[in-house]
């Protein structure tokens, strides 16, 4: 009995220690800590979780929202001293980038800059975004290995300068405590928590900063901003959507309400089934729900748009009915108006304003060949 | 001494210096293979001198030799481990993980990944490792309540089974709330790994499995008592209640230490122990255990290296490898055991 | 008296239900204790709770002046040492490391076993005569050698007592004797005390000094061997009736045929043993005589015939006996003769011969049966 004493006190004190950490993380920590004050800040419109600071000299100082730091340093010059400890030092050019978050490629892609990435962390295949694939096949961009079992030699020995991670990272700490061991600077981009469809393609400008591509990432992201205000002009078709896929275990995993998914729909003139699915509060964006709890509620969907990005692609209703039987049931399936994803939704984060008009042409009947991101089931 | 005698001794003087040959040889190849390929003398000239290429000197101190230690540490864990519960059940197939260690811990990892990263951005090795160990020691715990009351091996086999799928019940039903993420990183976690080992990880493995080793060397003349049976063992003195419980608690403590660096690692525990008593033909414990742990060494250290050189940069599952090596010897044994019956 | 071994109203059992109550023994060093009687839990749980296996529902015992409860399974390594029947599955053990461990309570932290250990070791095997089988992996040898592996172990650990199950369940008769042979000059030359059970009646008559009758719950009667072996005891403990039981010569026999004989065998030093046995296996009752009560063929026609005429030992057959025996012969059909020598005390049987020839009895050699 003693033993399992000890055993629950190593847990209890065991489980405070993230909680001291996050606590302290949460603390964002203003200025470089030498006493200089910046020049200007970086204007957002939606985004919530990076700043960019601007300092006198060509510095820029780029802040994410889970309290990492960097300052980027123009050619030719030093780090200031006395900056804080936790700043990270990356000088421009910055390149020799191991990539291993998906849906920055496009973004890259967009600035044209992907020669400044020479690790990704997906094969050649697993790419949509051209660009990419052809950097893969001519061996500029070489496979490192998943961001969960990273080939920790060929990064360290191919020179790599920095690694941008998505939020599956934190799954795996010790992938990033290994990589900032060997001396290799972790970006853990944080798009995926942005509330908001248009503040995920803001990002673009995040990394218009850190390349020294800011004209460019203002000009693509107006050009979306743009595709959105056309959107702000639709009116409230009144229509209701569920969008969702079923994962192998027979559950429907849907968006929780609030998420950029669901935005998404609503600035397109719909309106997403589930008012109150999930917690705001929890980073999670998807909810897991049986079968039949799912079915009450979205049976009367007028729409339905099936996930692929997850489960893989569906081509006809029959094979969507025979994932579960009640789908047969729902209204969206009876009617004809089931719309799946092509797959490269997620990786397109440069296009979720031409994504809002697409679920816009959806929603209004429009002909199908001119909506790109979706596509009907027959 | 006779001739009997000599040639036996003769004949384990060879096994163990031809293991430690392939231990050497396995170490060299290590730290010479990889995704960058090391000659010789740099190798040479990093491990023992100043200089040589500085990326080279990264990837062998930072990358390589604390794999190589947490091979050779963890390897020699597995097959004590298993030997202890294979001499104790006297049960052919019992390995590290009968006793329910990996799900207890697989367990307690999947709530800390569900809850705490659901609520917070991250987590640390450290807690992870610490779940791990923790969810193993409670399986354990409860173990040994049974095994106090409980005479019968055969009961406590089936007490581990059944504690092992109440926690991957649990941990089922906990998965039900995760979202995709932890999912695929529980996934990941217990497909068991070598990659991504620190210094600091090294130490703290070499003092747990060194001194727990060093402890079940103790034991050796008590389990050469009971390699005949309760009855005799005690008859010689042995505390059977005492002895049960220590072997449990060592050999947990040594499958713990494992799970919670590099997740659960199947067959090494079963297989090696198997391998080492045919090549040395006999089962006298003072002998088998240290041969044991220099054979789950070997065993781990050649398996870690195909698992991460031969379809490079990918890495294949550890577990897949010592598997794929492992069950056929398995087999084998069965058949030899079963043959002579 | 100071014995060596001794219970205190000892009540044995399992799981706290007392299956044998009120046990008292005594036994000095260098005496044997056997335990008999029908099969059944009770022999087995005695000599388990002796042994420390089982813990005594109440009473103690006391081996070497201490409680054996009080004792720690150290102390109790140096002073008892066991052989089992039970099934033992040993992996790439040879025959001498079987009997090393027996040394177990002398050598050191890691069981290294020193040169004196390794004379203890072969003197033993070498008493109980498997030193061949040294080399031999133990699970590879025939259960008798096991057993006899598993008595050099207990010999070579040096005990004060040793406690035995059933210890020639699997030898065969030359092994038997053999190991009993041994136990007895361990008892006397080491002044080891035994304790163990047997099923062999025989044996346990020959090896015993002392006896412990165990039937069901009950201990029915404790004590030395001669006081035990009566026939009326031995019917008694194992309920005796399809056979008997000669405390004589510890031999036993068949059930006697039943029925009116129609045959009557003329027998006499120990000509007429086949023949009984191979009526009995026929089933067919008979009559014999006349035999002097010294005579071998007398015990056992005892056990096999209807009825038998007897004369007083050393005496000639007397006109009374020849004349009960005439009354018998000539309620039979058939008479069979085993005699083809006579002597001084039973010449009459020839006579008796004639008779039955006279009147008309059928007339077989012995030979003929058998």
């Amino acid at each position: 009995m003693k033993l399992k004493r000890l055993f629950a006190a190593v847990l209890a004190a065991a489980l405070f220690l993230p909680l001291a950490a996050a606590c302290s993380a949460g603390s964002q920590k203003k200025g470089l800590g030498n006493g200089w004050e910046p020049q200007s800040s970086m204007e957002l419109a939606y985004a919530k979780n990076f700043s960019v600071d601007y300092y006198d000299g060509g510095y820029k100082l780029l802040s994410l929202s889970d309290g990492t730091r960097c300052l980027t340093v123009p050619e030719g010059k030093e780090a200031p001293d006395g900056i804080d400890a936790d700043i990270m030092v990356l000088k421009q050019p910055v390149n020799d980038i191991y990539l291993c978050a998906t849906s920055a490629m496009c973004l890259f892609d967009a600035l044209d800059a992907l020669d400044s990435i020479s690790l990704s962390g997906s094969k050649s295949d697993d790419w949509y975004i051209d660009g990419a694939r052809k950097a893969m096949e001519s061996g500029k961009m070489t496979y490192a290995g998943k961001y969960s079992e990273p080939d920790y030699e060929l990064i360290l020995s191919s020179g790599c300068r920095l690694a941008v991670e998505s939020t599956m990272i934190d799954h795996s700490p010790e992938v990033k405590e290994k990589l900032e061991e060997l001396g290799i600077p972790v970006i853990t981009e944080q798009s995926s928590g942005e509330e908001h469809p248009l503040g995920r393609t803001e990002w673009i400008k995040f990394y218009g900063a850190l390349l020294d591509k800011e004209d460019e990432a203002e000009k693509l992201f107006s050009e979306q901003a743009a595709f959105l205000d056309k959107a702000a002009s639709f009116e409230d078709t009144g229509k209701t959507v569920a969008f969702f896929y079923i994962n192998s275990s027979g559950y429907a995993i849907a968006r929780r309400s609030g998420d950029y998914v669901t935005k998404m729909i609503e600035l397109a003139g719909g309106e997403y089934i589930f008012k109150n699915l999930g917690d705001p509060e929890k980073s999670t964006s998807t909810v897991p729900l049986e079968m039949e709890e799912f079915y009450s509620t979205a049976k009367d969907a007028d729409y339905i748009i099936y996930n692929s990005a997850i489960d893989g692609n569906v081509a006809t209703l029959d094979e969507l009915i025979a994932k579960n039987n009640l789908l047969g049931d729902f209204k969206a399936v009876k009617e004809g108006n089931v719309w799946c994803t092509s797959q490269n939704m997620f990786q397109q984060s440069m296009q979720i304003g031409r994504m809002i008009l697409d679920i816009h042409g959806m929603l209004t009947g429009e002909d199908a060949s001119s909506i790109e991101f979706l596509y009907k089931l027959e | 001494m006779e001739t009997f005698e000599k040639d036996r001794r003769a004949r384990y003087i060879a096994i163990v210096l031809s293991l430690a040959a392939a231990f050497v040889l396995l170490i060299i190849l290590n730290i010479r293979l990889g995704s960058v390929e090391a000659s010789l003398s740099d190798t040479m000239q990093i491990l023992f001198g100043q200089g040589g290429d500085a990326t080279l000197r990264s990837v062998i101190w930072k990358i390589r030799l604390p794999r190589i230690f947490a091979a050779i540490l963890l390897g020699g864990a597995l097959a004590l481990s298993g030997f202890l519960l294979q001499t104790f059940f006297g049960n052919p197939i019992a390995g590290p993980y009968i006793l329910g260690i990996s799900s207890g811990a697989k367990l307690v990892v999947a709530i800390v990944m569900v809850l705490v990263l659901g609520k917070y951005q991250g987590t640390s090795t450290a807690l992870l490792i610490i779940s791990a160990f923790v969810g193993a020691m409670i399986s354990m715990g409860f173990v040994m309540l049974i095994a106090r009351k409980v005479h019968r091996s055969s009961i406590l086999i089936v007490s581990g089974v059944m504690i092992g799928y109440i926690c991957s019940a649990i941990t089922d039903f906990i998965v039900t709330f995760a979202d995709d993420a932890s999912i695929v990183n529980l996934h990941n976690w217990s497909r068991g790994s070598f990659s991504g080992v620190s210094w600091d990880d090294v130490s703290v493995m070499a003092l747990v499995v060194i001194c727990t080793s060093f402890l079940v060397f103790l034991l050796a003349k008590p389990i050469g008592a009971y390699q005949l049976g309760e009855s005799y063992a005690q008859n010689m003195g042995v505390n059977i209640k005492a002895f049960r419980i220590a072997l449990v608690l060592l050999s947990s403590l040594l499958s713990a230490c494992v799970t919670a660096f590099a997740g659960p690692i199947s067959f090494v525990g079963i297989a090696v122990p198997h391998i080492v008593k045919a090549l040395l033909k006999t089962s006298k414990p003072i002998l088998v255990i240290p041969v044991c742990f220099l054979g789950g060494s070997i065993f781990c250290l050649g398996c870690d290296l195909i698992a991460r050189t031969v379809f490079s940069p990918l890495e294949l599952s550890i577990s897949s490898v010592t598997a794929l090596f492992g069950a056929p010897i398995v087999i084998a044994a069965m058949l030899r055991k079963h043959g002579r019956d | 008296m100071d014995y060596f071994f001794h219970t205190d109203e000892l009540t044995v059992g399992y799981d706290g239900k007392p299956l044998i109550k009120d046990i008292e023994i005594r036994l000095e060093k260098g005496r044997i204790l056997t335990l008999i009687g029908p099969n059944g839990a009770g022999k087995s749980t005695i000599l388990k709770t002796i042994a420390k296996y089982l813990k005594s529902i109440c009473g103690a015992v006391y081996i070497g002046g201490g409680s054996v409860a009080e004792m720690s399974d150290a102390e109790m390594s140096h002073l008892v040492s066991v052989v089992l029947t039970q099934r033992m599955r040993t992996e790439l053990m040879t025959c001498a490391e079987v009997v090393e461990t027996g040394r177990y309570p002398y050598t050191g932290r890691l069981g290294i076993l020193s040169d004196d250990d390794r004379a203890e070791v072969r003197d033993a095997m070498e008493i109980v005569n498997v030193w061949d089988l040294r080399e031999r992996d133990f699970m590879q040898i025939s259960d008798g050698q096991r057993q006899r592996v598993l008595l050099a172990r207990a010999i070579c650990q040096r005990p004060q007592m040793i406690v035995l199950d059933e210890p020639t369940s699997f030898l065969d008769v030359r092994y038997q004797l053999e190991l009993l042979q041994t136990l007895r000059d361990m008892a006397r030359e080491r002044n080891i005390a035994v304790v163990m059970s047997l099923h062999e009646l025989a044996l346990a008559q020959r090896i015993s000094d002392d006896v412990l009758c165990v039937k069901g719950e009950n201990i029915t009667h404790y004590g030395p061997a001669r006081e035990i072996f009566t026939p009326e005891l031995v019917n008694e403990l194992y309920d005796l009736r399809d056979g008997s039981y000669d405390t004589l010569f510890g031999s036993l026999e068949m059930r006697r045929p039943e029925g009116e004989p129609k045959l009557f065998v003329i027998a006499g030093g120990g000509t007429g043993a086949d023949v009984y046995r191979g009526l009995q296996k026929s089933g067919t009752p008979f009559y014999t005589g006349v035999l002097s009560e010294s005579d071998v063929d007398c015990r056992i026609a005892s056990a096999l015939a209807a009825k038998v005429v007897t004369e007083k030992a050393f005496c000639r057959i007397s006109d009374a006996a020849f004349a009960e025996a005439l009354e018998l012969l000539q309620k039979c059909g058939e008479v069979v003769d085993c005699l083809s020598a006579y002597g001084e005390t039973n010449s009459r049987n020839a006579e008796l011969f004639e008779r039955a020839k006279k009147l008309g009895l059928t007339v077989r050699r012995a030979e003929e049966l058998v």
